[in-house]
């Protein structure tokens, strides 16, 4: 068999035009890696400039009281990965700007997609896009007529009469072409590593390997596929079309098909439809900013009762800023109920669209690329934990000045001093351990080898169909 | 060979052809699902607004209701007194839709990555968080919608290559070309009027798809010229991949060789020059952070707060030139209150001042794009259909200027009743609420 193959690879390196349109596309892979290259670079140059003059700005801040500088909040944007210079994910289309104040918990707004006009439809010129849509086609173009040729021309009784069995002739040419994409694959991730060589921490690594299974394994289903249909049909051009038909299904008409069914069977709720019940469910909390409002007045009796005195101006402590964190911690609840019910129904499409790899491995290799390269939306989920998490963490830091600052109840006008607001820490996101979000992925990963034993199983079938006389 | 023959042999080997019927029939199944998929946005972007709208309505009648009733504002908040043109305007209930054109059912465009709807208030501006797409899953918004567009610009090419494939270049192979040549006289005519058939039977169907479209959504009622543009627009795009295939079967003689060069043309102009372009975008103009419009919201806003009365008194009389003239003009006193309740005016004035670079930034993206179209012809046609059925960028700054302009009227209308000592009556709060950009 690895004569065969062997062969095999030397005929594909005789073929000038095959090589000239394999060295064309590895010409644009390496394109799109240093452009992807640039473009993280311009766009975190451009995010460290920006997070830089807002924190300026927040350390600027002087004599305050706490709660305008609540109001006065910070923002946090959304900086690109390194790996989303492979895949971009749903960066383009979630936003990169989100509000950290007081009293809400807002969204990500903003989206690159909505700052210009449509410029593509099936995204920028990285790497997945080449690996995903182009390298697969040309793997058909190699491997469409790979047993038929052999069989038209009476190659396969010479090869037999000569002791090559059938089986080991197939998955040779199987192989072949699969170690054909297995290289172009490899020099991606060569040339990405060595444009990123001192960067690349042990979890982009070990990211990179991953994709790198995933991408291989695809690969394997496309390369045994083409061959199992060279030998299921007569016609070379048949077993051709009948893979771009695959191709269109796989890749252009089932996504979008299954992505919008996921969709409809997890509703998501209307912005202004959770707006409003967000809001409602606000309105039955502690309203910080009402000293009428009777659920504030009860928790100021409370707080009277534990310092032991009369009226808010015996405390020793401002009330004011009790009753805005008191309003704060109302908060958390609505917001992890309704945020939380929208990460439950996203994490649902998520899983139902993960099962269609069982129909459709192209979604499988998606959902491993976007998720390994973290750019998926799970990893975008995440961003926004963080960030929810520093903004409690943030207000809470400045409710307890106002309250335990040193003013008194009522005391707007008392004011913290510039080292205080110093001293609260700039958000920093942590990207997500691989370790911690890994086990989402074990579906596609399994799906990914699922198909690969499937094609496997069906050449083993083919082979043991094919008659020699 | 008369045409009416070639057209009828085309057409029995189109029929007993099961990949050819078989892709037609697809593309016909992908183009239906595309239409139901537009019908079903415009349907729940008008549920939506509908059911805004009546919300809206209702809450309007409830503040109408307080003038009725001698209430000055809600119970549970003493310090309002809607009588005022300060508290009136920012009770004012407005909203502006972007109300979803019937012709959204041919192609959804970027509607899904804008907001539709807005409650306008004098606070308001076209880049609060609210303006932000509906409610939706980033991966599927990433992979896109597939609406009747896509089938017209991505899949028709495909099934034009898929029926023309192996026309003239069979023949070749099989070495009867020559004889055909002898047969039909003219080997050209024979090749035109075969693709021809095919172009023939594509845009009858194309034609039948749109007026299948016009049945889910009220296209006629509403934008009859949309259905003419779009149909124009399409024949030109069908002729423009006509002309290609046309040349590859023309000069092929392999059906490996032609469709492997019909496939790469489609994958040039529909995958490679888009991301390319898109690619070049990003770099050099990366996702704009908006720190303008954050400076704007804060801290030039608190450095207006800190500006000198008679500062803001200038910045306010320049741009309302008529309030200078006004009876409290006159009392210093009383116009210093007047003054900090005219404030968001001049608040607004910085806001604009900070979006004006922002759409001044998107158009230049824009415009790269558009000097682009000469070679990136597909995102040219994208774009048309989008501007047609008004589900383009260019639509939803239409949206936001009118956003824009609704908030520059209320706050207009209120400083003017501020500076003219009015106090706002039902009636005035009705004239408040009936404030239209249009």
């Amino acid at each position: 068999m690895w004569n065969i193959l062997l062969n095999e690879l030397r005929s594909y390196s005789r073929n000038r035009s095959f090589l000239l349109i394999s060295i064309v596309f590895l010409l644009f892979l390496c394109l799109s890696i240093y452009l992807g290259k640039l473009q993280t670079n311009s766009q975190n140059e451009y995010y460290e400039t920006a997070k830089n003059e807002l924190r300026q700005q927040w350390e600027k801040i002087d004599d305050v009281n706490p709660h305008r500088a609540a109001h006065y909040g910070t923002y946090v944007f959304k900086k690109a990965n390194l790996l989303s210079s492979l895949d971009e994910g749903v960066n383009s289309v979630t936003g990169n700007v989100l509000r950290v104040e007081g009293h809400v918990q807002n969204e990500i707004v903003h989206s690159e997609a909505s700052q210009m006009q449509i410029a593509s439809k099936f995204g920028k010129l990285k790497s997945s896009l080449l690996l995903q849509y182009i390298l697969p086609l040309m793997l058909f173009f190699l491997a469409y007529n790979s047993v038929t040729n052999e069989k038209q021309s009476g190659r396969l009784k010479l090869l037999a009469l000569q002791g090559a069995t059938i089986s080991s002739l197939v998955w040779a040419k199987t192989l072949s072409v699969w170690f054909y994409s297995v290289l172009l694959l490899a020099l991606t991730i060569l040339a990405y590593s060595l444009l990123n060589l001192f960067t690349i921490t042990t979890d982009i690594a070990i990211r990179s390997m991953l994709l790198f299974a995933a991408y291989a394994m695809f690969y394997f289903v496309i390369s045994g596929l083409t061959v199992y249909f060279t030998m299921a049909w007569k016609n070379s051009a048949v077993a051709l079309t009948s893979m771009l038909a695959l191709w269109i299904m796989w890749t252009i008409f089932l996504p979008s098909i299954l992505m919008t069914s996921v969709e409809k069977w997890h509703q998501l709720p209307s912005r202004n439809t959770f707006e409003v019940a967000m809001k409602n469910d606000r309105s039955k909390g502690i309203d910080g900013h009402n000293p009428a409002d009777e659920r504030g007045k009860t928790l100021a009796q409370q707080i009277l009762t534990e310092y032991g005195v009369d009226s808010l101006s015996q405390l020793p402590i401002n009330f004011d800023g009790i009753r805005m964190q008191a309003d704060e911690e109302y908060g958390y609840i609505v917001w992890d109920k309704h945020f939380g019910n929208l990460r439950t129904i996203l994490e649902k499409q998520k899983q139902s669209y993960q099962l269609a790899g069982f129909i459709n491995p192209f979604v499988s290799l998606q959902n491993a690329s976007m998720g390994f390269a973290s750019s998926d939306n799970l990893h975008h989920s995440e961003f926004l934990i963080q960030v929810e998490e520093y903004r409690r963490d943030f207000i809470k830091k400045l409710n307890d000045k106002h309250a335990f600052g040193g003013s008194k109840t009522g005391d707007w006008g008392w004011r913290a001093d510039n080292e205080f607001y110093r001293s609260i820490p700039d958000f920093e996101y942590q990207m997500t351990s691989l370790v911690k979000i890994l086990p989402k992925y074990f579906i596609d990963l399994f799906l990914l080898v699922f198909w690969s034993i499937l094609v496997s199983t069906l050449l083993f079938l083919g082979i043991k169909k094919i008659n020699l006389l | 060979m008369k045409i009416y023959s070639i057209f009828l042999y085309e057409w029995k080997h189109f029929i007993n052809s099961p990949f050819k019927l078989l892709a037609f029939l697809f593309f016909i199944v992908a183009a239906v699902y595309g239409l139901h998929n537009g019908a079903s946005l415009y349907h729940k972007q008008m549920a939506e607004i509908e059911r805004i709208s009546h919300n809206h309505e209702v809450q309007k009648q409830t503040y109408i209701s307080y003038f009725d009733e001698g209430k000055v504002g809600p119970e549970n908040r003493p310090w309002i007194d809607i009588t005022t043109p300060y508290w009136a305007m920012s009770y004012n209930e407005l909203h502006n839709f972007k109300t979803p054109s019937a012709a959204m059912v041919y192609s959804t465009g970027q509607a899904e990555q804008y907001g539709f709807y807005k409650r306008v208030s004098i606070r308001a501006s076209p880049y609060d968080s609210d303006m932000t797409q509906e409610i939706a899953n980033p991966e599927r918004l990433q992979t896109g919608t597939l609406d009747f567009a896509f089938s017209i610009l991505y899949l028709l090419p495909l099934l034009m290559l898929i029926v023309l494939y192996n026309i003239k270049s069979a023949e070749t192979e099989q070495g009867f070309f020559n004889l055909i040549e002898v047969q039909v006289g003219s080997s050209a005519n024979w090749l035109i009027a075969r693709i021809a058939f095919y172009i023939f039977l594509i845009i009858l169907s194309f034609i039948s798809l749109l007026f299948y479209g016009a049945l889910l959504t009220p296209v006629f009622t509403n934008s009859v010229t949309v259905f003419l543009k779009l149909l124009t627009l399409s024949v030109l795009y069908i002729a423009f991949w006509t002309v290609f295939f046309f040349f590859i079967i023309r000069n092929g003689k392999s059906i490996l060789n032609n469709t492997l060069k019909m496939l790469s043309i489609w994958l040039i102009f529909c995958f490679i020059i888009p991301a390319v372009v898109h690619q070049s975008i990003s770099i050099i103009k990366p996702a704009n952070l908006m720190t303008d419009f954050i400076d704007a919201k804060r801290d030039q806003r608190e450095d207006l707060l800190k500006q000198p009365v008679d500062i803001l008194q200038e910045q306010l009389y320049s741009l309302y030139p008529e309030i200078a003239e006004s009876e409290l003009a006159k009392d210093i006193e009383r116009s210093t209150s007047a003054i900090s309740r005219s404030r968001l005016a001049l608040e607004n004035e910085l806001t604009k001042k900070s979006i004006y670079p922002i759409e001044l930034d998107n158009q230049a993206k824009n415009h790269f794009i558009a000097a682009t179209y000469w070679f990136n012809p597909v995102m040219m046609f994208q774009n048309r259909v989008n501007s047609i059925t008004q589900t383009h960028y260019n639509d939803y700054e239409q949206y936001r200027n009118e956003i824009q302009e609704l908030v520059d009227m209320q706050l207009r209308l209120m400083v003017a009743d501020i500076w003219s000592e009015k106090v706002v009556d039902k009636n005035r709060y009705i004239e408040y609420t009936s404030i239209n950009a249009n």
